[in-house]
Order: structure tokens, then sequence, then C-alpha cells
């Protein structure tokens, strides 16, 4: 198990490496004057494009930008972003914690209920609730996140008025907010701790869209994995002698069945992160949520290069971390599974 | 698992019920905007977005008077006193202002403001015009060795009384314009040093020369004397407060806040339910459909527009082997570099642009066609300057004049590009391609969308055979636009590559002089003779419009008080 975890843990900045060659390799596709065009802001501006170009040595063969960029990394400099207006760092240390944030909210929940619904669908298959939730599955699987993101904001919050809409905040509390101290940039776990209750409570408020948003998308997937693996556990030789020695219906899907049925839900689960960090793009866009997925979009638009390196840098620490830690927790839940 | 069920259906109906959501406070300007903030430091400050929150946050000398575009009045300063022949203006300046600080302005402020910008100047500002008045160039010390410290110091100076003494090397009729633009707000000295920034001393100068200050540390601190001053900053959020020690009458409005919000339906949303009081629209199609006739939704229409948009016809095409130009000749398969500098082409191409027909399909009815590229609510517009219009039989009359009558025999094949993503700019070309190949079955005009970053790099180099590019004022004078677009050696001349000698003879005059009848005759001169000459197609412009909570008021929403020139003034708000 130890030399399995050091092995991965080696591989991580090997796979960093490799992907900022091929993400600066591919910026290359694009002109000069493409890469500097994020910072001409007006007509007027055009005229500094080619002095733009010397300053930022645009024009300097892959090699030297890539070692450029790579002894600025090795400094602790990931550069500047134009979409921020900030280092990249601090634009990750502003924002990533409010992204974390509405992941716990979401991730939680989503697993909670993937688990109920893939069991219930299970042990009523071909019944009217496991047909209903097999339609509701495909409807949230094949729901566009910006669709689904603006119909729930047109109704919760247009129409019905039962939930905020975008932002982090209301407005009252955004001013508030400035007397906070902050521990851990996330924004009801730090106003908890300031002992400021509404301030929390709205910020909570303002995830429920954001947060169900993603739900809705990402749930989907994970309640046909569990339904269709409990489905096959449920047929093993196992559940049978259970069910022959006697023991309850109940004790059987909760004990014997679920808790075997749970092994793909584990692997799905480490990657919900990523997923979650990938629908946090859009869904933070749509809500106008402060986190990391809202500036990618940003700097992507503005081919606000520093700003891409930096985002998808951490989507590929986020995956290989994740990976590793999902292969081991499968060998905590799994006896069968060993490492050497 | 039902019983977590049970208490997840709960805990979901409890967070619904005490959501009950309630309008933006009646102290509280909210506004949602769709694009970031560059920067809050004034020395840097040249785009809209940045000069919203630093026109309200920062005070120049002077300022527009109301929607007057030639009436300046005292802002900072209290009067002004020209001499010297107009090469010499001495301010005195308003006693008793604070900085958010807390710190008086003296003099010294003033002084270094100007020298701040005079050294650093990059492309990134807006100063080259500034300097262009003070130190005679538009460049930088680095750019420019004319310019040196003893140059910088000398034409910006406090006297013995603690006035400024601004000193040109040259008449500008549209220095004091210049001085009201945002970038010339003046700074606190002693706390900018503080920061960071320059200390404003001969001994430094040379290691602020043309320094980007976008990301300065008074953009992160900005300290001005305006009405409103900066509470915090976050990823999406400004917020600010009415600054208790500001000199002039206090705003009414306590607060505001200005959010970015990506998402249109968002914004929309927020304004129609009384959240946001002024939000960004999504062009006029989009916002009379969603928004225009709403409850609670106040739409002022028929503003001015200040933007001048045309098509060059580039005479003198360059770039070896352009692919733009096909075969290089008149054979019916290409053009030659130099295919507009016949006169009788660029007029054919004027008549055969559908002014009427643009302003109906792109602009939804509400545009106007212009007689100059300027705007005409500038002094020295002239209304009476003839226009084109669309004219088939005329454009084919041009045509067939046209390089000896080789250009009707043979035909051509003209290759142009529009911006990619820019659907006005598409449309405009397709128009042009429509009716030009109608005309004659040997004209063809391909059209091809490219990277706007290229084009305006390749259109400097006078590569593009066409390009559809606007202006947007800088200062409320006509110099900003006609000197841009129409003189030899003007800032777009190496896309369209027209001289004309008279044209250039008047233009300069006209900046040499402070006679206002004189400079709007030069002014006459030269739009009538950009008709005859056609070096541009002139593209309808815009008419503005606004819209906005019903919850807010004020002078600047309105259309008789609204000047396109400046940002909207908060202080000048109200809202129920």
């Amino acid at each position: 198990m130890l030399n399995f975890t050091i092995r991965r843990l080696i591989q991580i900045p090997l796979v960093m490496i490799a992907l900022s060659i091929i993400v600066i390799g591919l910026t290359q596709l694009l002109t000069p004057e493409q890469r500097a065009a994020p910072y001409i802001r007006s007509e007027q501006q055009a005229a500094r494009l080619e002095q733009i170009i010397t300053e930022r040595g645009l024009r300097d063969p892959f090699p030297v930008q890539y070692g450029r960029w790579f002894s600025n990394i090795l400094k602790g400099d990931l550069g500047y972003s134009k979409a921020s207006n900030k280092d990249v760092l601090a634009t990750i240390q502003e924002r990533l914690p409010n992204t974390i944030e509405l992941a716990l909210v979401t991730a939680i929940p989503i697993l909670l209920l993937s688990v109920w619904l893939g069991t219930l669908s299970a042990l009523h298959k071909d019944k009217l609730i496991d047909q209903i939730l097999r339609v509701v599955v495909v409807f949230g699987y094949s729901l566009p996140t910006f669709v689904l993101g603006i119909v729930l904001l047109a109704v919760f919050y247009a129409y019905l008025g039962w939930l905020p809409g975008a932002g982090q905040l209301d407005i009252l509390n955004q001013f508030a907010v400035g007397d906070l101290k902050r521990y851990t940039g996330m924004m009801t776990v730090d106003a908890a701790l300031n002992g400021r209750w509404d301030i929390a409570w709205d910020a909570l408020q303002h995830m429920i869209l954001p947060a169900v948003t993603l739900m809705i998308v990402l749930s989907a997937n994970l309640v046909k994995v569990m339904r269709n693996s409990m489905l096959e556990v449920l047929t093993s030789d196992y559940v049978r002698t259970a069910r022959a020695k006697g023991l309850s219906s109940r004790v059987v899907n909760s004990k014997h069945a679920r808790r075997n049925a749970l092994l793909p839900i584990i692997t799905l689960g480490g990657f919900l992160v990523i997923n979650l960090l990938a629908g946090s793009v859009i869904t933070e866009t749509i809500f106008a949520y402060p986190g990391i997925g809202q500036w990618f979009v940003q700097a992507a638009l503005q081919l606000d290069i520093a700003g891409v390196l930096g985002f998808t840098l951490l989507s590929a620490l986020l995956v290989v971390v994740m990976s590793t830690v999902v292969d081991i927790l499968y060998g905590v839940i799994d006896p069968r599974v060993r490492f050497h | 698992m039902k019983k977590t069920a049970k208490k997840f259906a709960i805990l979901s109906s409890l967070l619904l019920v005490s959501a009950a959501l309630a309008a933006s406070p009646t102290d509280t300007l909210v506004i949602q905007s769709s694009s970031d903030v560059p920067t809050m430091d004034p020395g840097v400050t040249y785009d809209t977005a940045s000069s919203a929150l630093v026109d309200n946050m920062y005070e120049t000398l002077i300022t527009y008077d109301g929607a007057s575009l030639t009436k300046l009045v005292p802002l900072l300063a209290t009067k002004w006193t020209p001499s010297n022949g107009g090469k010499t203006y001495t301010f005195d300046l308003r006693k008793g202002v604070k900085f958010h600080s807390g710190a008086t302005m003296t003099c010294a402020d003033a002084e270094y403001s100007f020298e701040r910008n005079l050294v650093t100047n990059s492309g990134a500002s807006g100063n080259w015009f500034i300097a262009e008045a003070l130190t005679g160039t538009q460049s930088n010390a680095a750019d420019d060795k004319t310019v040196t410290w003893a140059k910088i110091d000398k034409s910006v100076q406090c006297n013995a009384a603690g006035q400024l003494v601004f000193t040109l090397p040259a008449v500008d009729p549209a220095f004091l314009a210049k001085l009201a633009y945002t970038g010339q707000a003046i700074v606190e000295k002693a706390y900018s040093t503080k920061i960071g920034e320059w200390d404003g001393t001969e001994k430094t100068w040379k290691d602020w020369i043309g320094k980007d200050l976008t990301d300065s540390e008074l953009s992160k601190k900005p300290n001005g004397t305006g009405p409103y001053k900066l509470v915090r900053a976050d990823a999406n959020n400004h917020l600010f407060q009415a600054f208790d020690g500001y000199w002039g009458k206090k705003p009414s409005i306590k607060n505001v806040i200005q959010q970015k919000v990506p998402e249109l339906a968002a914004r929309q949303q927020a304004l129609l339910r009384g959240d946001a009081d002024i939000i960004d629209g999504g062009g006029r199609s989009v916002d009379e459909a969603q928004v225009k006739g709403k409850p609670g939704v106040t739409w002022v229409d028929d503003l001015p527009n200040t933007t001048a948009t045309a098509i060059f016809m580039n005479e003198k095409i360059s770039g070896a082997n352009n692919a733009l130009l096909g075969s290089g000749k008149l054979d019916g398969k290409g053009i030659p570099s130099n295919f507009f500098s016949d006169v009788n082409v660029r007029r054919g191409f004027s008549y055969a642009f559908n002014y009427q027909g643009y302003i109906k399909d792109v602009q939804n009815g509400k545009g106007m066609q212009r007689t100059m590229l300027m705007p005409d609510i500038f002094p020295g517009y002239d209304s009476k300057v003839k226009t084109y219009t669309f004219d088939a039989a005329k454009a084919t009359d041009y045509f067939k004049r046209a390089w000896g009558g080789q250009l009707w025999k043979n035909g051509f094949v003209l290759t142009a590009n529009y911006r990619a993503s820019a659907p006005a700019s598409q449309t405009a070309m397709e128009i042009l391609k429509k009716n030009i190949e109608s005309i004659n079955p040997k004209f063809r005009v391909n059209i091809q969308a490219k990277q706007w970053s290229e084009m305006l790099a390749d259109s400097k180099k006078g590569q593009e055979a066409m390009i559809l590019i606007g202006w947007a004022p800088d200062y409320a004078d006509a110099d900003n636009f006609m000197y841009t677009f129409y003189a030899s050696d003007g800032y777009y001349s190496p896309r369209a590559n027209w001289k004309d000698a008279s044209v250039d003879k008047w233009l300069k005059q006209a900046r040499s002089t402070i006679n206002a009848a004189e400079r709007n005759r030069l002014y006459s001169l030269v739009g009538n003779r950009a008709y005859e000459q056609a070096p541009y197609i002139l593209v309808p412009a815009p008419v503005n419009y606004t819209f906005f909570s019903s919850r807010v008021s004020g002078a600047p929403l309105t259309k008789a008080g609204f000047n396109p020139m400046t940002s909207l003034y908060w202080k000048e708000l109200s809202k129920k």
C-alpha cells in the first residue's frame, strides 16, 4: 500500500509537467497577435499590439517560452490573469474555497440521493416507481446545465420568489461581510465562526439553486449506476443464501446487498469532485457565484492563457489526487482488493 | 433511509419558505454588469467599465456642464485663465477638498497627478493625448527621446500663489476637453508614494517610464476626492459608500454596489424583481423584446451616440503575395493593390451600400446616417454635407468609368475580411457583397471571418483590403475623430492610405486655432471633400438607449441630462 501511494504521488508532478507542455504547446497554434489581444481593451490600444508581443516574448521559440513559464512556476509565480486582474495564485486562493464550499454542499446530497434512489429503483424493478425514476434519470442526464440553471432561476427566483438570485450574498450582507475575519475562505464556515449566523444562512440560501442544478445533472448517472449495481448484487448467491437463512429483507438489502453495490459508487464518487469542478464552470457563471469555474469561463473567453493554464493544472492535480484516493479507498472497503 | 428523505424534504421546505425576498434597499444602488473592471487607477483608466467606477471616486479639474459637450465647468478647479495666446493655462484650485484618506488636496497633488500620467503614459492608458498637448508628442520618454524630465516638469507646475500652471508647446483647442477626461483625475501624492507608487521625483522618474499601472497599488487601494469611496472589492463585487468628507453636495444614495453578473438572464431577472437598479443589456433587439415596457422599468430612447464607424477601402494594399488580391491584376480574377485608388471605385462601392436597409435590419430602425465620421452632436459636425444613398444606377455609372472601363469589362474578385463573431460587421459586408455582385456578374466580393486581433494588426500594416472599424471619443472635440480618420498621418491612415493635401492642411489649421467658428468651417471643408473623394463608406450610427429600475431617477438618466462623454454620476441619482 505504501509503495503504491508513493508511486502515485511521484506521478503527480510528471502528469502536471506533461499537461503544461500540452497546454502551452496548444497556445502556440494561436498567432502572437491573438495571444497579445487580451491585453488590448480598446481600438485605440491596438497600436500597442507589437509592443505587447515584444514585451512578453510571444514570438520566442516554444522551448524558450515554456522555459520562462516553468522557471516562474519554480519561483511560485503562476502568472498574471487578465480575467481576474490578479495573480493566478491569488485568484485561486480567493476563489477555490468558494467552489469547494459549493462542491461540499452539493456532493453529500448527491451521494445520499443517488444511493437512495438507485436502491429504491432496483428494489422496485419494472414497477411504477422504477419507471418514473428511470425517466427522471434520462431527463437529468440529458439536460444541459445552462438550460437547467436558467430555468431554475426563472422559476424559483424570478417567478415564485422563493430563493435568492445570482450572487453569493444579499446586498446588505455584502457590506457586512467586510468585517468578517476570514479563516477558510468559505463564506458559510467563516460567517459561522464569526458568530454571524445570518450571513451563513444567507450564503447557504444562495447556494441552493446552483447546488440543485449540479445535483440534478450529476446525480443522474450515479442513480443509474447504483441501480444496475444493486440489481446485480441482488441476484448473487450470497444474497440468496442470506434470504434462505431467514434474514429479513431490510437486513439483506441494507447490510448484504447495498454495501457491496456501493463499490462502483465509490469510484464514481471520487470523480464526482472532478465533475463538480467541471459543472461549476457553467453553474457559477449563470449564478454569478465567485468560484474558479466562473473565472475559467472569463479566462477562456478572453484568451487569458495564464488563467486557463492555472485552472487546467488545478483540475489535473485534483484528478490525479482523487483517483489516488479512490484507489486507496477501494482497498480499504473491499478486502479482496490488495496493493503490493 | 426513509427518515433521511423526510428530513431532507422538511429542510428543503424550510429553506424555501424562509427565503422571502425583498427588493434592494432605497439607500443602496445596485448595478449589475457583464464585464470585469480592469483597473481603478485613473492614470491608466481607458475603458468604460473602469471609468464607471473611477469617475465616482475621483474628480478632474473641470467637467462637462450637464449634457453639454461644449461647456466645461470647474470641479476641483474654481476657475482658469488662458494666456500667452492660448499656450498657458492657470488654474485656481478649490480649497478644503479632502481625499478619502482625510488629507487635504493641494496644488502639489494636482501637479503630481499630471506628471505621473506623462511619465507612465503607457499604451494601456489614454495619456497619449494629454502628452501630445503638454509635451508635443503622444509618446513617452522611452519611445521619444525629446521627452525629458525638464520638459515634463516645465509643462505643469505650481506657482507661488498655489495655482496650477500648464505650459503648452503649441496651441491646443482641445486642451480643456482633454482635462475633463477621467484619466486626468487628481490623486494624492503622499498617499500614492506611501503605498508604493512613483514618488514624483526626478531621481526615480526613469524607473516609471511607460509603466503599465493597470494592477498598481493605487488601483487596489483607490483614494480620490470624489463623492464615493471604495469600501471593499472581491471577485464579483465592488462596494462603495458616500464619502462623508466630500466637499460638494452630499449624495442622496448612501451605498453603491457594482456586481459582476455574466449571465444576461440573471441580470434581467434581478432588474425585473427589483434586486438590481441598473444592468448591462443584451443589445437593442434583445432588450426591446425582454425588458422594454415591463413593469418597474424605465426606458429612455433616442440618446446620442458618440461612436463613428466606417468601412475602409484601402488604396494601397500591401503584403507580398497578399491572398486578398487574387491574381493581383484587374483581369477578372483579382484586384491590383491600388484597386481603391480610383475614386470611381470608391464612389461605386459607396453607392452600393444599402444604408436604410442596414438601419432597418441591423439597427431595428434605430440608426442614423451621418454626413461625416464624427458624432453628430459634436461641435464641427456639418449636417449639410451630402451623403451617399443606395443607388445601383449611380454605382453602375461609376463602376463603368473606373480604371478606364477595364473594371466593367474584365470584372474583379475582391476578398474582404470581417470581424469574427460580430454580426453587425458580417451583415454590413454581406449587404455590400450582394449589391455589388448584382450590378455586374463579373464582379465578385468574397467575404470571410477573421480574428479581430489579427485584423487589427494586419490592417495597421495596410494588408487588409477593407475593414469595418469604429472610433469612440476620448474627449469631446472634433479633432479626436477628424484627424484620426482623415489626416494622412492620422491614427487610421495606414488602414486606408487615403491622402489629400487640402484635407491635411485644413485639419492642421483646425488643431492650431481656438477660434470655434473657423474650426467649424475647416471641418466642414473636410467633410465636403471626403464626400467627393469617398475614402470610406460611412456605416449608419445606432441610436443609443438606456433602461433602469423605475425606483431610480436623476438628471443623467433623462434624455435632457444624458451626457455620452461622462460616466453615470451616482451622486446625481436618487432612489425611492
